[in-house]
């Protein structure tokens, strides 16, 4: 028995003649958060709607708690909850109604799911609004109520597609704590997200999209480490010593960036003892800094530069 | 959802309790479920209202204009022309309201409450029925108040007696009810509220009118006759009214049946497939 709770080998799936997803393959082993990442249309919510049996695949196969997603969907959808990118709830019900209503779906009785529904809206803070029809809830409501939906029945396999989009910092920083406790308590979950900072604190790993394919994947501080990269900051403390600098630091082999007539400037570093490096080219100018600052690679370098190398 | 907040008790998901452990629900229970979420709409009161009006309107015009129609060619002697008019009314205001189904379904799939269904172990056939159960629950209540309008305002009081027009009633819920799988279909491809009123008022005005619904086909035109006596509400409409009028004829009654049941079933297999339509 393998712990991997998503096991996707070369999914594809076109919409007509978009290729919306091109032989992608992705491991999610149990307890574990995936980041997916991707420029808009890159195909991340083509795959959550896959996995989560929404859509048919074209071609390769994917399994979900050990469930073929093609011919064992209703397994499937019994083991999982999904959180959409546009909303999933009755505008007509109120907020318990909703919740509740999943639970009898499942099998709750009418006891066990008006437990459940009122333990969750406590966990998201809706229970004032409880008794409210969701048609008067804010975005920002709405939101957590589908998140609140999505984690109804204990799935063991989570599906949140940009689950913080239109949250405000409170909320979403309490969402962060509630994805964190479930994967605590073992639950497995594949997040897609624009917010890297949201990938980077939450995600054990992470899988960069870009038009249908796989472009990268591993840990944060892989993806940092082989893709993003360092940097140097240095502000110089005249405009007027700029010249010389940078001619000393290219003769020492960088590739400073620096805008005319300003005192700072930017160089891409590879190892880490390149700091000594630069303060020496600076030395040999005769350069007086004001300031130095060694940048580590963030995740949005290391988005920036995929992105940017698949678009070319 | 509180940060700063460190009540240990907010158990986001015992590991012992997994949606499998509630065991997921059985067909019957999902349809139950889910009719009870249909039935909702029912609290607001006012389209129910609605809905009986403007049928009860329709009656005080017809009733009114095609008074003369008594003595057209083929108007069966010694009736009222009310006693000949409200079940043809029965049928065609069953026919009108089978277009909720559809539009109920068309708002789900547009608002977004469809998307959630889709991702539950449920049937997606549960949810079809649980509306069509739903359009017939609400279809009776409001048949039974212009059934009632028509008594007490009209003087309503066909041959037939109570049970012929119980009868015809019921014969008009199994025609509407048979629609709304067509209905349900068209919403689950159109999946828009205002297209899909529009479509039921330009499938069912022209197919009410070029019925016999206000006047025997005799008095039509040729055309006209041709088209009437093909309309499948015509047999509908002339075995409602041989029930309420105490004049049985199962010809019509049979095929208002049949062809009631072959739509239902065309449009529960064209809906079950548009249904999953993402
Ligand atoms: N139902 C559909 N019909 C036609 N094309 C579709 C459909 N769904 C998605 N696509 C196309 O497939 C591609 C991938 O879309 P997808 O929604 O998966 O992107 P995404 O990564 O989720 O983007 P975003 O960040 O904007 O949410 C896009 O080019 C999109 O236009
Ligand atoms: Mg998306």
């Amino acid at each position: 028995m393998t712990d991997l709770m998503i096991d996707a080998a070369d999914v594809s799936k076109a919409f007509g003649d978009v290729k919306a997803l091109d032989g992608v393959s992705l491991q999610v082993p149990k307890g574990t958060v995936t980041g997916l990442l991707g420029h808009n249309g890159a195909g991340k919510t083509t795959l959550v709607n896959l996995l989560t049996t929404v859509l048919p695949l074209d071609a390769g196969g994917a399994t979900v708690a050990g469930h073929d997603v093609t011919t064992d969907g209703h397994e499937v959808r019994s083991r999982i909850g999904l959180t959409g990118q546009f909303a999933s709830v009755d505008e007509q019900l109120t907020g318990l109604h909703n919740l509740v209503l999943i639970a009898r779906l499942l099998g709750a009785s009418r006891r066990q799911a008006a437990d459940r529904a009122s333990e969750l809206l406590e966990l998201f803070d809706l229970a004032a609004a409880a008794d409210r029809k969701v048609d008067t809830y804010s975005g920002g409501m709405k939101r957590r109520l589908d998140l609140a939906a999505s984690l109804v029945g204990h799935p063991d396999v989570v599906f949140l597609d940009e689950p913080t989009t239109g949250l405000d910092p409170t909320s979403r920083l309490g969402l962060w704590e509630i994805v964190e406790k479930l994967v605590d308590d073992g639950t497995t979950v594949l997040l897609t997200t624009q917010y890297l900072e949201e990938a980077d604190r939450l995600a054990d790993s992470i899988t960069v999209l870009s038009n249908g394919q796989v472009v990268a994947a591993g840990t944060a501080a892989e993806l940092k480490a082989d893709i993003g990269q360092r940097t140097v900051a240095i502000t110089l403390a005249e405009a007027a010593a700029a010249p010389e600098a940078l001619a000393a630091l290219r003769r020492a082999g960088f590739s400073p960036i620096h805008d005319e007539g300003r005192r700072a400037m930017t160089i891409p570093v590879d190892a880490a003892n390149a700091l000594a490096a630069v303060v020496r080219a600076l030395d040999d100018a005769n350069a007086e800094v004001a300031e130095l600052a060694l940048h580590e690679p963030t995740l949005d370098d290391v988005y920036l530069t995929l992105t940017h190398q698949a678009a070319a | 959802m509180t940060v700063a907040t460190t009540t240990p008790q907010t158990n986001a998901a015992p590991p012992a309790a997994a949606a499998r452990d509630w065991g997921g629900s059985s067909y019957p229970s999902q349809i139950w479920v889910l009719t009870g979420r249909s039935m909702q709409a029912l609290k607001d009161k006012r389209m129910l209202i609605m809905s009986v009006v403007q049928p009860l309107i329709m009656l005080t015009l017809f009733s009114q204009v095609f008074k003369g129609m008594a003595f057209a060619p083929g108007f069966p002697q010694g009736v009222d022309y009310i006693d000949y008019l409200m079940p043809a009314i029965l049928v065609t205001t069953g026919s009108q309201s089978a277009m909720w189904a559809g539009a109920g379904l068309a708002t789900d799939l547009k608002n977004g409450a469809l998307a959630r269904f889709r991702t539950l172990p449920i049937s997606m056939y549960s949810l079809l029925t649980a509306r069509s159960v739903f359009d017939a629950v609400r279809n009776t209540i409001q048949l039974s108040l212009l059934l009632v309008g028509a008594v007490v305002l009209f003087g309503f009081n066909p041959a037939g007696g109570v049970f012929g027009t119980l009868a015809a009633l019921l014969l008009a819920l199994i025609v509407g009810w048979g629609l709304s799988w067509l209905f349900m279909a068209l919403g689950t491809w159109v999946r828009n509220l205002e297209v899909m009123q529009m479509i039921g008022m330009v499938a069912v005005f022209p197919l009410m009118f070029a019925s016999n619904a206000f006047a025997p086909v005799e008095s039509m035109p040729g055309w006209l006759q041709a088209i009437a006596s093909v309309n499948p509400l015509s047999y509908a409409i002339d075995g409602s009214r041989s029930l309420a009028l105490g004049d049985l004829d199962a010809g019509p009654i049979l095929w208002a049946l049949l062809i009631s049941g072959i739509i239902a079933s065309g449009g529960a297999l064209a809906a079950g497939r548009g249904i999953r339509k993402p």
